[in-house]
């Protein structure tokens, strides 16, 4: 029972980490249009953004802020591309896909050759913390803590963001839809640009608590994470921002529970398997498509 | 034949049934990765089956077939009239899974590899004769009633319901065909290289013939065929210090050909253009009448 509980709360940390990351795939998918599968990879620079910085300065605010610009200044500098795709006569929203995983591809090589001389990269334990709290079995560390914390923080940040301010209801009109939102005067393009932005920034967050969580990286990550990203973002339907949610801590929790009761790398699979058929049983995932 | 040559011409072969097992699916607007997973699974069945139980090629090569044509038909039936990203995320997840699954059976030689697969003489001949089998296959497939409900499908699936065109049907019969020929291509991979490794099948290898598929051009076969000769050569054509940025260069390429031509370079209109044109004295007299 304490393996269950320690694994159960180490799921929920990494759980909320992929609920920002399907959160912000969510966001570009029904504000921008856009099949951001370069994101991961956003994320993983990041994580390198902020293990440079932690060469640099032990500040941690700096390498906070350091981590988030960069997430942020990437997915700014990739919406020129989506937009003029997205502008382009009979192109549909599968070319945003294909055009992100060129992106993604760029992103891995420079990574895998230049960053670290393609070496993984590990975090010092100064940045990811010991343990904060033990009882039997049962360790809390300090990165599940932040990432538990810091996920339920700006998760709520968001759909505050979201329900509760003028942009956030353009977010939703623009999602419902687009034109009727062009009608009553919204400002689609400036809009769409703040949810790159909002992605950015939500970005950096997930790399700067996956550092402390895992404490490394590697140009391999990104691929790894995509594939459970858009696993969660169809199982639970695309553009569902709730559904999302709720797969995204499922899919930590699993994964975690699996991990603790099945050696190796046979435990990422059997999430795999279990999302598989899931995806096979219902492809439209388990909340519908907003889309 | 030097040996650079004799790859440079498998390999090409290779990945242009591999282009065209992509090439189908995309026809009806699915991209089926699933094809790297059987490329896969039929590649270590075929070494396995040769170095371990000597069974000759021929049987290797039609059974390879009939397990990725089962494979495909199994997972067909729940994603024949899935949308694109389902299929993607269905087949993204299963490359996962078997690339796992490989690393993780010693049988298979785990993340070592798959080594001593028996020669077979006359390799590059059986590749070509059956390069241009299948190829006048998908040649009758395209001018078919298949391809031309394939095309509507593509351009709009309401429309192509109205004519009664069954879009599972047709989906299902795309995407176990893709199998078969990925199947196909497993063997024929396995029996060229004589040695398998897992990190063949990975995120790399899927983005490769992406960029096969979309800057030769998706809307023909042809332009499969391009492509695949001229990416292939890529890293021959370059210095080693360029050619080992491949990976940027493709995804370059891919954000390129679908931001400034997004039908690729070889497209169905120019093809068409370069028809010789009938001559028709009907129309030549109704001309002169009129002037």
């Amino acid at each position: 029972m304490e393996i269950f509980i320690a694994q159960l709360i180490s799921g929920l940390s990494l759980g909320s980490i992929y609920v920002l990351l399907v959160t912000g795939f969510n966001l570009m998918l029904l504000v921008a249009k856009i099949i951001q599968f370069a994101y991961p990879q956003i994320v993983v620079i990041s994580m390198y953004t902020c293990w440079w910085a932690l060469k640099i300065t032990s500040n941690k605010l700096l390498i906070i802020i350091a981590g988030i610009t960069v997430s942020v200044a990437l997915s700014l500098l990739s919406e020129p591309i989506f937009r003029k795709i997205s502008s382009i006569k009979d192109v549909d929203i599968n070319a945003t896909f294909i055009a992100s995983m060129g992106i993604a591809m760029i992103m891995m090589d420079v990574m895998s050759h230049s960053f670290n001389y393609g070496f993984p990269v590990a975090f010092p334990p100064k940045w990811i913390g010991g343990n904060i709290l033990s009882f039997g079995l049962i360790t809390i560390s300090k990165g599940q803590l932040f990432a538990l914390v810091g996920g339920v923080i700006a998760v709520s940040v968001f759909f505050y963001l979201l329900y509760r301010t003028n942009q956030g209801r353009f977010f939703r009109a623009i999602a419902e839809n687009r034109l009727a939102a062009e009608l009553v005067g919204i400002p689609i393009t400036k809009t769409s640009i703040f949810s790159y932005f909002i992605v950015g920034i939500l970005g950096g967050f997930s790399a700067i608590l996956f550092s402390m969580l895992i404490g490394s990286a590697s140009p391999w990550l990104g691929e790894f994470v995509a594939l459970k990203m858009l696993a969660v973002s169809i199982v639970a339907g695309l553009g569902n921002l709730h559904g999302g949610l709720v797969c995204g801590l499922l899919l930590g929790i699993i994964e975690a529970i699996a991990v603790g009761y099945i050696s190796g790398s046979w435990s990422n699979v059997i999430a795999f398997v279990i999302m598989l058929a899931v995806i096979l049983i219902k492809p439209e995932g388990l909340f519908g498509t907003k889309i | 034949m030097s040996e650079v040559l004799y790859y440079f011409l498998g390999f090409s072969a290779i990945y242009i049934l591999m282009g065209w097992a992509l090439y189908l699916p995309y026809r009806v607007g699915q991209l089926n990765y699933l094809i790297v997973a059987c490329m896969a699974i039929t590649a270590y069945f075929g070494g396995f089956a040769a170095r371990e139980w000597n069974w000759p090629f021929p049987v290797i090569l039609i059974i390879g077939i009939m397990i990725s044509t089962i494979i495909g038909l199994i997972f067909s039936q729940a994603i024949g009239k899935a949308p694109c990203f389902t299929v993607v995320i269905v087949g993204l997840t299963s490359v996962f899974i078997v690339k796992t699954v490989i690393e993780n059976w010693k049988l298979l030689g785990g993340t070592v590899g798959f080594f001593h697969i028996p020669n077979v003489n006359g390799m590059l001949i059986i590749i070509y004769g059956l390069l241009i089998l299948v190829g006048f296959l998908i040649y009758r497939i395209d001018h078919s009633r298949w391809g031309r409900a394939a095309s509507v499908v593509f351009v709009d699936k309401d429309v192509a319901v109205s004519l009664g065109v069954d879009i599972k049907k047709i989906g299902m019969f795309f995407q176990i065909v893709s199998c078969a020929i990925a199947g196909m291509a497993g063997t024929l991979d396995a029996f060229l290289v004589r040695s398998l490794s897992p990190e063949f099948f990975t995120f790399g290898m899927i983005g490769y013939l992406m960029c096969i598929l979309f800057v030769g051009g998706y809307t023909t076969m042809w332009g499969v065929i391009f492509s695949a000769f001229f990416l292939q050569g890529i890293p021959l054509m370059f210095p080693s210090s360029i050619a080992s940025w491949r990976q940027v260069i493709y995804g370059a390429l891919l954000v390129l050909i679908i931001l400034l031509r997004p039908e690729g370079i070889i497209t169905r209109k120019m093809l068409w253009r370069m028809k010789p044109k009938a001559y028709f004295p009907v129309n030549t007299q109704i001309k002169n009448s009129k002037s």
